[in-house]
């Protein structure tokens, strides 16, 4: 299991017209070969900026602020535009949140993922080409490629057309796939339907995949690391059992507790309080201090750094300094 | 099959509908309007008439009865192939017509063609440089330009190029006894082309740049991003490509909005066509040309709107019929 990706205190801000939004605020993290990084937090948080970001496709007037994006050897953030293209045809893939957007209208889906292959393999003859085509459709679970490789997106269904683009993100055998809240706009069956399918394209291809998402159902089903992303950054990072057994950030307590499914039987179910903090001007200390009830004073002032608990177990929150233990883990 | 035959006989019915409350609506305004249609047929001569003889060269051009009685003299003859006489030709109206329309179909169809092909060239590259200098300096010149009315421009032109370094000619369509030179004629097209492209230039090709600054904006292009395709490859492959059915069946609309145009731009050069003509005839009151140049216009707007609408549908895969098709 090597080490693939190294995001190493990135910070990406965001030029608006009202003003810079400091969209990712110094995020490290590091993924490695087949491994399933789930990014968890509210819409806003940044977590889809940071993915673009990675991939150096962020929109105008985004750019990166600070930090570096290690994808083997090579820094991300000195690679000039050219570069970043080619670098793409291998490295990354992307799956998006709405299916029905994703794919261009006026061109059949067969073209589109014939594409993708060329993109990836060179100069192809067009027999090959299209033998991969139907391959990667029929490995999508689209049925009857032959026939369907000619139809528009719009003769598909939503579930559908999320497989084919799965189906262009295999074409480019990628080291790390990003899937950017992929199931989030379809209905519960088909989610479970795709997300069995990404398992699956895991373990045939080993691909390293970081998996946005707010829905810790999906979390659940699908990661192996989870990293809690709160106000632009990681709040708290670690295994999926270390996040779901023992959270240790006020932030992820609150998430799980928020779970409908814990609170089954109980007459109201707990959900956090007040708003998350706007980007275009961060507090100066932990920005959840607002919406912690317990909040210690330090956090109104300085940023808490990330207490190590395990070697993959890491929160960002002054109660784990041991300095606060007299404040108690539960209230 | 039948479906589409039906649909074709419902728009010729519609085109046939249409021209003829053009013809109606036509026939009654210009003879409302206030001028003397004698004037045209028999010149400065009718100053000098009698009351008698003018009731008499009335009667002559039937222009004694009721409007309405007129028109179905007038409707009878034209349903027969019959559009009467040019009053100030005395010749007949398609005569007169034919003997134009050949220069206006060149002036304006080069015009359509350079603006149909410039504007996508020029939006296109706007959309590539979009926000960067030469986006903003050809967005604020276009403008500017597209704003001045074409007369005023053709005047400037013609003080610049004719009047003040007298390298290219003022008006008309070729130098006298030289309509067959084509070099001579060339020399002739060149500022009445330059208005009628440079005035309609800018809004078809902002048109693209906005369409196309639209589209890059959209999720498959971060996609194909993704895969790694090159700016250029998602910008002509992907985006232009969407955004063709809408820009040929507005090019479609544009005709008679250029056409229009052309005959503006006509007018003030003198070029012989169908603009001119239609200056003149509807200036002096010359009625029977009136009549078929606004029914012949009419008609060309009609087809254009109609042609816009099944290119449109045939061009964009989400306006046709949903069928499996392998």
């Amino acid at each position: 299991m090597g080490e693939i990706l190294n995001i190493d205190h990135l910070s990406v801000a965001i030029d608006t017209p009202r003003g810079q939004v400091q969209a990712v605020r110094d995020v490290s993290f590091s993924l490695s070969q087949g491994e399933t990084l789930a990014i968890v937090g509210e819409s806003g948080c940044g977590k889809s900026i940071l993915c673009k970001s990675i991939q150096r496709l962020l929109p105008s007037g985004g750019r990166i602020t600070g930090g570096h994006i290690f994808f083997g050897n090579e820094d991300l953030t000195e690679k000039s535009e050219r570069a970043m293209t080619r670098l793409r045809r291998s490295a990354f893939s992307m799956v998006f949140q709405d299916p029905m957007t994703a794919l261009n209208p006026t061109m059949t889906v067969g073209s589109q993922i014939a594409e993708a292959v060329r993109l990836h393999h060179g100069r192809l003859p067009k027999a090959e080409v299209s033998r991969r085509v139907l391959e990667l459709m029929d490995r999508v679970g689209i049925p009857e490629p032959v026939l369907r490789q000619h139809q528009y997106p719009h003769h598909f269904s939503g579930g559908q057309r999320q497989r084919l683009v799965l189906a262009m993100a295999l074409a480019g055998e990628p080291a790390v796939l990003f899937a950017d809240e992929p199931t989030t706009a379809l209905d519960v069956t088909i989610q479970a339907q795709i997300l069995d399918l990404f398992r699956k394209i895991q373990e045939d291809l080993n691909t390293a995949t970081i998996f946005v998402t707010h829905d810790l159902g999906v979390v659940a089903r699908i990661a192996d690391r989870v990293a809690v992303m709160y106000a632009g950054k990681i709040v708290e990072i670690g295994t999926a059992e270390e996040i779901f057994y023992d959270p240790r950030h006020p932030y992820t307590k609150g998430l799980l507790r928020s779970l409908p499914a814990l609170s089954r039987g109980k007459a109201t179910l707990p959900t956090l309080p007040g708003m998350p903090p706007t980007l275009m001007d961060p507090p100066a200390g932990d920005a959840f201090a607002y919406r912690n009830d317990q909040a210690l004073a330090i956090d109104y002032e300085e940023a808490p750094p990330m207490f190590s608990i395990t070697p993959t177990h890491a929160a960002a929150t002054w109660l784990l300094d041991p300095r606060a233990e007299k404040n108690g883990e539960e209230k | 099959m039948k479906k589409a035959l039906w649909k074709l006989l419902k728009s010729l019915l519609l085109f046939v509908l249409s021209l003829f409350l053009l013809s109606a609506a036509v026939f009654y305004v210009s003879r409302l309007a206030p001028g003397d249609p004698l004037v045209s047929y028999y010149g400065e001569r009718v100053e000098k008439m009698s009351p008698e003889q003018r009731a008499w060269a009335e009667a002559r051009l039937g222009l004694d009865q009721p409007i309405s009685t007129q028109y179905v003299r007038w409707l009878g003859q034209a349903l027969k192939g019959d559009f009467g006489i040019s009053y100030k030709y005395k010749m007949d109206v398609l005569e007169v017509i034919s003997s134009r329309v050949g220069n206006t179909l060149i002036l304006g169809g080069m015009g359509f063609l350079l603006i149909f092909v410039g504007s996508a060239l020029l939006g296109t590259l706007c959309a590539w440089m979009e926000e960067r200098p030469l986006d903003k300096i050809l967005c604020r010149v276009g403008t500017v330009l597209s704003c001045i009315p074409e007369f005023w421009l053709s005047l400037v032109l013609i003080l610049i190029f004719s009047v003040n370094l007298g390298i290219l000619p003022s008006s008309g369509a070729y130098s006298v006894g030289k309509s067959t030179n084509f070099g001579d004629r060339l020399v002739h097209l060149i500022l009445p082309l330059t208005v009628v492209v440079l005035s309609h230039l800018w809004y078809y090709a902002y048109l693209i740049r906005n369409r196309l600054a639209e589209e890059i904006r959209s999720d498959y292009v971060l996609l194909a991003k993704s895969k790694g395709q090159s700016r250029g490859k998602i910008l002509l492959g992907h985006c232009l490509r969407n955004v063709l059915p809408a820009y040929l069946s507005i090019m479609a609309i544009s005709v008679p909005h250029i056409m229009g145009g052309t005959y503006i731009v006509e007018a003030v050069f003198s070029y012989p066509g169908l603009g001119t003509l239609s200056y003149e005839s509807a200036r002096y009151q010359d009625y029977n040309l009136l009549m078929v140049l606004c029914m012949l216009s009419g008609a060309v707007v009609i087809l254009c709107g109609m042609a816009a609408k099944a290119l449109n549908a045939g061009l964009d895969p989400r306006l046709r019929d949903g069928e499996v098709r392998p």
